[in-house]
């Protein structure tokens, strides 16, 4: 057993020489790891809040009553109060979604029961948006007829939440986003960890080596898995201090992401042992990212996109990963699996990229 | 001249030779596709179960509002129980219900439309509380938006600035293809660099009789080259399907912004692979970069809607010009900007190549 673990040993440390060599790769890594958590962000924040002109012509208690619905319409719209001209110039310059105007009188004409019209441009370029502002505003119609108690409104709508609390979309989409981080950066430095004895034409020399090969690998997965970790714990803290979303489960956040780093560690490997060069599986890396993180119910539950979705989420780690971390931040179930099933079936995942990645890495060095 | 096609054949050689390369560059715009797809799908309808237990005309009516709104909703009529089982499965995200006596209480003015929700985000929960209010608008003032009076004495006079609304998948058409673009110019250029270096030929490059400039140039040429023989056909493709339909008379400035987008592109590969000389720093750098300007120039948000100190980073971003050049020629109807988004373009691809010219020199200097 001592001299495996030798053997452990001494392949960790070389791979921690050649890290050590590229310091430079090291930091683009955490960089990227980095990198990935602003871009959820950018993405976080279009969803929402439309930018919207308000002109307000009349500025009685109807029309400020009326703006404050606008304002609490489940986050539909950035009101930007401004005149009449600035309104029209910045929604034809493409800068507001829409603008909405509260003619003169609103006030008056409302209270004495009569209808008023209310004048909306919208800039009807992309349907998402234009939807969302077609349904906001006749919810902010709603609760104003609701809330002001005018007769003849006889239906209102009567909302129960399964959780007490909402949770905004950016401190969602950011926990799931470590998902990503660990599949990125481990994938890509267990990848590097092999590629580089192909590129650097040392694999003939693990041949010869008069030591179980296997233990070699697991040295040089353990010291790449070792640095993927610093960078994800890295983007961890960014989520907990930057974002400062808190954890409820500290220790299941940080299991679930060391299990995830294994996990792609061992998948890098294989995958670096299969292409056998670093750009390609560099890059093959981050682009397969996206669909994997998608289907995997990183940005909503995957079953709400569907049953085909929802069953293809299954053939990636990240699906349960997501689950667990949603879990551990938010206390969220993002899934109908049950906490353990989705903490077992990560642990399964890690078994067969471990296995995958001795059989392919040990395949191919023979093969060489 | 002669020089400058000489490097450019030599480069689209080595391409030839490495269609690996090609194959990974097209990966991330694929997977773009693919999201884009994905989010047509989760941005629109949201699964949800009706479950009607009143049983009168006011009951009826509020449902067939709720089963016509087939924009907003995936809708499955089951019974209560099932509702539940489905609501705990998570093959819904909410359950509306007519409940009992529903017909009763409308007739006293106090019915209640009751919905439980899976709220776990704010982003597709509040699709379903409009949806919901909109429902409820409907069986109050069914005639909402058409000029006539409503109990909610709020009437909605709705002007659109288009004749036509731009599906979500054809509008996020166009930052697939900039992102096909970046990663194609971006990556294509920076990997001549790094292949230079490491398979000792940078040496022999400069011991060529030809300017900086000219090698610049000749590189520059082979990834352009490279690019549009990727871009063209795509292109004309989407321009087929009717994905890209630009108003009459905006051809020309499209094709002038993509060509500029993919010399900037290979510009900045250029300078990346002068720079970083590894293939595995390349393809690292190569990807942030890539990534950023995607991000930050807007290619998959709007500048415009987003806040303040991130518009104002943006503008240092080269592809944000290159963005909203292409924004306003596939769809708006005049070309308001354009020039200016192409000098800019230009400005930003230039500087890009006099940064590979001087990374060249000093590599040379070193050596």
């Amino acid at each position: 057993v001592r001299e495996r673990l030798r053997v452990l040993w001494a392949g960790a440390r070389v791979e921690l020489e050649l890290l050590n060599r590229r310091r430079l790769v090291v930091a683009l890594t955490v960089l990227e790891a980095i990198t990935f958590l602003v871009l959820v962000s950018l993405f976080g924040l279009t969803g929402s809040m439309a930018p919207t002109a308000l002109v307000d012509l009349d500025h009685g208690p109807r029309a400020q009553a009326f703006v404050r619905e606008l304002e609490a319409a489940h986050h539909s719209f950035s009101l930007r109060p401004m005149g009449p001209a600035a309104a029209k110039r910045q929604i034809a310059s493409g800068r507001l979604v829409a603008s909405i105007t509260i003619p003169k009188g609103f006030s008056d004409d409302v209270s004495a029961g009569r209808t008023v019209s209310l004048p909306i441009v919208v800039d009807n370029l992309d349907t998402d948006l234009t939807d969302d502002i077609r349904e906001a505003v006749p919810s902010a119609i709603t609760a104003f007829g609701r809330h002001s108690k005018f007769p003849g409104v006889r239906v209102v709508a009567a909302e129960r939440d399964l959780i007490p609390r909402d949770t905004g979309y950016v401190p969602y989409l950011i926990v799931s986003a470590l998902a990503l981080d660990a599949l990125v950066v481990a994938g890509v430095l267990g990848a590097l960890a092999i590629t580089s004895e192909f590129e650097g034409r040392t694999m003939l020399q693990w041949r010869l080596a008069p030591v179980p090969q296997g233990w070699l690998l697991a040295g040089k997965l353990l010291a790449a898995a070792a640095l993927s970790l610093v960078a994800v714990a890295a983007a961890t803290l960014v989520v907990l201090l930057g974002y400062g979303v808190s954890a409820r489960n500290m220790l299941g956040v940080a299991a679930t992401l060391t299990v995830c780093v294994a996990i792609f560690t061992c998948f890098g490997a294989a995958a670096g042992a299969l292409i056998r060069r670093t750009l390609p599986v560099a890059v093959l890396f981050f682009g397969l990212t996206l669909p994997v993180y998608i289907v995997s119910g990183a940005l909503e539950p995957s079953r709400f996109d569907g049953e085909k979705l929802w069953k293809l989420g299954h053939a990636s780690p990240v699906y349960s990963a997501v689950a667990l971390l949603e879990g551990g931040f938010h206390g969220l179930r993002v899934t109908p699996e049950s906490t353990a099933a989705n903490a077992v079936t990560l642990g399964l995942w890690a078994l067969v990229a471990a296995m995958l990645a001795g059989t392919l890495v040990r395949r191919r060095t023979v093969a060489r | 001249m002669r020089g400058v096609w000489t490097v450019a054949r030599l480069d689209l050689a080595v391409w030839r030779r490495s269609p690996w390369a090609l194959a990974v560059a097209v990966v991330p715009p694929l997977a773009m596709l693919f999201l884009v797809k994905i989010l047509t799908l989760s941005v629109t309808q949201q699964p949800v179960a009706l479950v009607v237990q009143g049983h009168g005309p006011a009951s009826q009516r509020m449902a067939s509002f709720i089963k016509e709104d087939d924009e907003s909703y995936l809708l499955t009529v089951t019974s209560l129980a099932d509702s539940k089982r489905l609501l705990k499965q998570q093959k819904v995200a909410a359950t509306i219900v007519i409940p009992r006596g529903f017909d009763r209480a409308v007739a006293r003015g106090h019915a209640r439309l009751e919905y439980t929700l899976n709220n776990v985000s704010i982003d597709f929960s509040d699709d379903i509380r409009r949806s919901v209010d909109r429902s409820v608008a409907q069986f109050d003032a069914p005639h909402l938006g058409e000029g006539k009076a409503n109990p909610y004495r709020v009437e909605i006079n709705q002007t659109e600035l288009r004749n036509t609304n731009v599906p979500f998948d054809v509008y996020q058409t166009m930052p697939v293809l900039l992102l096909l673009i970046l990663n194609v110019g971006v990556l294509g250029s920076a990997l001549l660099g790094s292949r230079d270096h490491e398979r000792r030929t940078a040496g022999f490059l400069r011991l060529t009789p030809l300017g900086g400039w000219s090698f610049v140039a000749g590189r520059l040429l082979g990834s352009v080259l490279l690019t549009g023989a990727v871009l063209v056909p795509t292109v004309g493709w989407l321009a087929w399907r009717g994905s890209i339909h630009p108003p009459p008379g905006h051809w020309p400035a499209l094709v002038a912004l993509l060509a500029a987008t993919a010399v900037l592109a290979c510009g900045i590969g250029v300078l990346l692979g002068a720079v970083f000389k590894h293939a595995a720093t390349v393809a690292l750098a190569t990807v942030i970069v890539s990534s950023y300007a995607f991000f930050l120039g807007g290619g998959f948000t709007t500048i415009a809607f987003l806040p303040d100190w991130l518009q104002l980073l943006s503008r240092a971003v080269p592809t944000r010009y290159a963005i909203d050049g292409l924004r306003q020629t596939l769809f708006y109807p005049d070309l308001r900007g354009v020039a200016a988004s192409l000098a800019f373009v230009g400005a930003f691809a230039f500087a890009g190549l006099a940064g590979a010219v001087t990374a060249l020199r000093v590599q040379a200097r070193a050596a």
